[in-house]
């Protein structure tokens, strides 16, 4: 390709990558194919995120990985914004897939404790008492489960999620 | 890797010197063309009717922009002239055998059914043809006759026509009738020659187009749309209008032959064989033991569904063409007639005798058989009948007589049959309206004992009955159910069991079958007598008036053969190629329902015996003819045969296996686009203003098929905006292609820029990876598209196009330089595919007996010094046959393939 245009000047690349963060990517599963993404931009076209975001743009992510900005790529709150519908995948022409890398980066980035706040209280949520939807639970879906013959006591208890949590979150003392 | 090639030891005795080219385009003409010149005899191969390949189909090369037809056409006409080269068209091989020096190549030459030394290409043809398919040359947005040359340089200027096998509507038909060429014909505005072609077939247009049980129908390709087409009430509306019209229009026949016959019987299987007959110019005499002729068709089948002038008419047109008809003459003996100068006799007087039920109490008053019920009643005759009619069948002729009988005024008709409606032999319409009539089918119920009292039929006792295993007939046996049986009271009683012959018939001094029919050869309906034939009822039992009038045709040709002194069986029966469902071409069609027909009012149904069926009117008709798919693109309506001055068509030609002998072969086979609806994200096939880049061409070629107007096929309105997605069906791991297809970026480049040269003001965006401007002048090119044209280069992948209310494509992509993500709108979108090995690709390296890389191109010897060497010596390869290349380096390779050819013919097969 020519030389880059006047307007992209300020978007001037190194051509060295800053880190081996793509090599850690690779090596991590589902990071694999990483090395093959030609920076297309088909996953940012097709990406449902993408149409209605205007931070979240898997290609541009990726060639933040490639470049080498780990920290700036594991401290984002932006690998968490994909919901792995996969057609990134679907479509990429060769043979990578972005939802399989942020993936891989998300692990990476739990292993050094960068977890947005929403996903640490959802899953605080979810270990507390084992309903995510449980506030969503109104005497307006009572009545309609009433409407419908259905029963309004779900019969709910916390009990399951007291002995999950006990086994793996509290040094293994469940039964 | 081992470089050196192994030695060839082709014995010297067997060397040949000639070479053969496989493939016709511009990589195998010019390897043709480069032998040729060094004095060798060339074979040059093409599958398809011309050479020429895709480069003929090219609007401009690139970089140069050059006319791609200006640049072959002398090409082309300079590989027809050279004294060296001998060109196979519409040709494929079939088996390679031997080694360098020494191959024998067998070839199949299809039959084009145009003699190839008498065509002039003249094209008078043509118009004459009322076919019309999408020409594949024009990647199927132009059009071409069903006999064609894919364009008008085509090289040789020898028309071919397409034809694949027989329809199966046509094989179907007991007499032939051609549907297909005669709906093609209406749909061209010549119902005259359309109503001839059915009349080639049968006598009866107008009468089998009302009783005709449409075997046609049932096999009609058509119904894997939506439905059958209504074969049958076409050539009843073919009568008719010809009848409204004035009548017959036809030729009347020159009688120029001295031999008498005689046929006996004027049903529909002898007034078949006498109309044939006298058609050949054989004076024929029809004697008729009853007062009209018709047989069955008069008086058998009731009025509201043959009205009497109908038959009579029919007749009467055969009487004019010459046919005499002696009435209320009955024949006893064939020999007389012999004796008496007819040289000889086909024999149809049909099975007018009613089977009997066997059951007791069948002879009391009250009970009526079928066929005579309906003679009585077709002759005028008062037929007394009760409050309460029984009809014991389930053919066409039970289902005449209940409706007959409901006509007559009687309160209940009630039809009992021992099987289920489904097996029911009578015309599915037909038992529809006896049932709306208000007639009762009792199906799953035979009759085992008529009630009599006082010798009158007062009821009968049937009995139920169940379905077993299918019996011969395929139909499902009926097993009665013991102790079921069960009494309903009844007046009268009509047998519609079947027929059969008279054993008292004239047929009698003939050797006879244990059933009382005269013995017929099956092939000839030649009887033991030999200048003496049989067919219809008489000779197969009861059947259908169209198998009847099929064993009339039989019969006639024997008896012209007879009396020519020609051999009876030479070539029959005809033998039928029925086109393969997978060739037929349907995905053009949309379901258009099939023509009801009108019908009279239940009450006069009911009540009167008025024609039921009021026939289309002529918008109906043609709209109805349009729905024929042309299974086999050639109809043998035979309209070109009578077009050419030359005598040059010939629709029973065969394909032809030759073989060569040739010392070397040069592979050049090219190579398929990418099949872009791969794609549904891009939405070829269901977009309508997506194509593909050669479609593009087509499009913009002066002699594509709008004349050179880029237009959008879908509404002809001029694309202010169009679109091109690059590496559509390459470099894509997911699709199975990861290889660059090498002439995409370059082509895709140069359709957008003849874009802006065909209207400055359009605005022109390529969406690509990247641009790989490899070769001499491309960089330059694209420089020149970007800034002297104005086309604007997006560097994004396409996501998906996508069809807006306004009938816009909106294009979804990430622009990688401007980081923004893109929803444009264009007019047009152009799919730049990939390519391919050609198809068949696998299949003719087995044959020939060479190895194929993974991607399925031919496999070179070594890629940097043997090129264009196959893996088997004396082979060798150009063109696009081992890999995608431009037309420069195809050309090369060529001309490369050529010189190592030539090495091995010059060296009697040793090879260095």
């Amino acid at each position: 390709m020519g030389a880059r245009t006047e307007t992209n000047k300020g978007l001037e690349i190194e051509h060295t990558p800053s880190s081996n963060f793509a090599k850690e990517i690779e090596a991590e599963p589902g990071g694999e194919g990483i090395s093959k993404c030609i920076q297309c931009g088909i996953c940012t076209a097709s990406c449902a995120v993408s149409s209605f975001s205007d931070r979240y743009r898997p290609r541009q992510l990726i060639q933040k990985i490639i470049i080498g900005k780990r920290d700036e790529v594991l401290q984002s709150d932006l690998p968490w914004l994909c919901m792995t519908c996969r057609l990134c995948e679907e479509r990429c022409q060769e043979g990578v897939s972005p939802a399989e890398i942020f993936q891989a980066v998300r692990h990476i980035a739990t292993r050094e404790g960068h977890i947005p706040e929403v996903f640490k209280s959802t899953a605080e949520k979810a270990l507390s008492d084992g309903w995510l939807l449980g506030d969503a639970y109104s005497d307006f879906i009572e009545d309609d489960r009433d409407d419908l013959g259905l029963d309004t006591d779900l019969g709910w208890d916390n009990e399951f999620t007291h002995r999950l949590k006990k086994k793996y979150f509290s040094g293994g003392e469940g039964d | 890797m081992t470089i050196a090639k192994p030695k060839t030891s082709a014995t010297k005795g067997k060397w040949s010197n000639k070479a053969l080219v496989v493939g016709g385009g511009v990589a195998g003409m010019q390897a043709a063309l480069d032998i040729a010149d060094q004095n060798y005899k060339v074979y040059l191969l093409e599958k398809s009717s011309s050479i020429g390949g895709r480069m003929a189909m090219i609007d401009k090369t690139f970089p140069t922009l050059d006319c791609s037809a200006c640049i072959l056409t002398p090409r082309l006409s300079e590989v027809q002239r050279h004294p060296n080269i001998e060109m196979l068209t519409y040709s494929e091989v079939e088996e390679v055998l031997g080694s360098a020096g020494n191959f024998k190549v067998k070839v199949k030459r299809k039959a084009r059914y145009v003699d190839e030394e008498k065509c002039n290409g003249c094209g008078d043809c043509v118009p004459a043809c009322p076919i019309e398919v999408p020409n594949e040359f024009d990647q199927g947005i132009g059009f071409r006759k069903a006999i064609y040359i894919p364009f008008p340089q085509a090289t040789p200027n020898i028309h071919t026509i397409d034809k694949r096998g027989h329809a199966p509507c046509y094989t179907n038909c007991p007499a032939h009738v051609n549907p297909q060429g005669f709906t093609a014909l209406m749909r061209s505005g010549d119902n005259d020659k359309a109503l001839k072609l059915v009349r080639d077939a049968i006598p009866f247009p107008g009468s089998l187009g009302r009783v005709c049980p449409a075997l046609c129908e049932e096999k009609c390709e058509r119904a894997s749309v939506d439905d059958p087409v209504s074969i049958r009430n076409l050539h009843r509306w073919l009568y008719d209008n010809e009848r409204e019209h004035g009548g017959y229009k036809g030729d009347i026949p020159v009688i120029d032959k001295k031999e008498k016959v005689a046929v006996i019987g004027a049903g529909p299987a002898g007034i078949a064989c006498a109309e044939k007959l006298i058609r050949l110019g054989y004076p024929v005499t029809v004697f008729e033991k009853r007062e009209e002729a018709g047989g069955l068709l008069r008086y058998g089948i009731p009025e509201h569904r043959l009205p009497r002038d109908v038959i009579a008419d029919e007749i009467k047109i055969v009487e004019d063409l010459g046919v005499k008809i002696e009435y209320g003459k009955e024949i006893s003996s064939v020999k007389s007639l012999l004796n008496k100068g007819f040289k000889a006799v086909f024999l149809g007087t049909g099975a007018p005798v009613s089977s009997k039920l066997r059951i007791k109490g069948e002879d009391s008053t009250g009970v009526y058989h079928a066929v005579d019920f309906l003679d009585k009643v077709n002759r005028g005759e008062k037929v007394p009948l009760g409050y309460n009619v029984a009809v014991i069948g389930g053919g066409n002729a039970a289902i005449d007589a209940a409706r007959v009988a409901k006509r007559l005024g009687v309160k209940q008709v009630t039809i009992i049959y021992r099987r289920s409606r489904a097996e029911m032999p009578a015309i599915h319409q037909e038992i529809e309206d006896a049932v709306e009539e208000g007639i009762e089918l009792k199906v799953l119920t035979n009759p085992v004992e008529a009630i009599e009292s006082k010798g009158r039929l007062v009821g009968i006792t049937c009995i139920e009955m169940k379905l077993g295993e299918p019996d011969d007939s395929g139909r499902r046996r009926p097993i009665p159910i013991p102790g079921s049986e069960f009494s309903i009271p009844f007046e009268n009683m009509i047998i519609a069991i079947g027929q059969r012959a008279d054993p008292k018939g004239p047929h009698a001094e003939l050797d006879m079958t244990e059933w009382g029919t005269p013995e017929v050869d099956p092939v000839t309906l030649q009887t033991s007598m030999e200048n003496v034939f049989a067919g219809g009822d008489l000779a197969t039992g009861p059947g259908l008036v169209v198998e009847a009038v099929g064993q009339g045709n039989v019969a006639a040709e024997s008896i012209h053969r007879y009396l020519q002194g020609e051999e009876l069986k030479e070539g029959r029966p005809e033998t039928f190629i029925e086109v393969i469902p997978e060739d037929i071409k349907k995905q053009r069609f949309g379901v258009h329902p099939r023509a009801s027909m009108p019908k009279i009012s239940i009450y006069n149904r009911r009540t009167t015996f008025k024609e039921v069926e009021t026939g289309f009117d002529a918008e109906t008709a043609m709209t109805e003819a349009g729905r024929c798919l042309n299974c086999t693109v050639c109809s043998e309506c035979m309209e070109c045969v009578e077009a050419c001055q030359r005598e040059a068509i010939d629709h029973n030609q065969q394909d032809e296996i030759i073989e060569l002998d040739v010392g070397a072969i040069v592979m050049s086979t090219g190579y398929k686009l990418f099949d872009v609806a791969e794609y549904p994200r891009l939405g070829y096939e269901t977009q309508s203003n997506v194509i593909t880049a050669m479609e593009y061409e087509r499009l913009i070629n002066a002699a594509g098929p709008t004349a050179g107007h880029l237009v959008r096929l879908s509404d002809g309105k001029v694309p202010k905006s169009i679109g091109f997605i690059q590496c559509v069906g390459a470099r894509d791991v997911g699709k199975g292609v990861p290889a660059c297809s090498r002439v995409c970026c370059m082509y895709g480049i140069k359709n957008a820029v003849m874009a802006k040269e065909h209207d400055p003001d359009v605005d022109v965006t390529v969406y690509y990876a990247d641009i790989r401007a490899f070769g001499k002048g491309f960089e330059e090119f694209f420089e020149m598209a970007k800034t002297r044209f104005g086309v604007k280069f997006v560097r994004g992948r396409v996501a998906e196009v996508v069809e807006t209310d306004d009938e816009k494509s909106l294009i979804r992509v990430e622009d990688t330089e401007d980081l923004t993500f893109m929803q444009n709108e264009h007019d047009l979108v152009v799919l730049s595919g990939g390519i391919q090995p050609s198809l068949g690709m696998r299949i003719l390296a087995e044959d020939v007996g060479i190895e194929l890389d993974n991607d399925g191109y031919v496999k070179v010897e070594h890629p940097l010094l043997y090129p264009v060497d196959a893996d088997v010596d004396g082979i060798y390869t150009c063109g696009c046959s081992d890999g995608p290349k431009d037309i420069p380096d195809s050309v090369a390779a060529g001309s490369a393939a050529a010189m190592r050819a030539t090495i091995v013919l010059a060296r009697g097969g040793e090879v260095k």
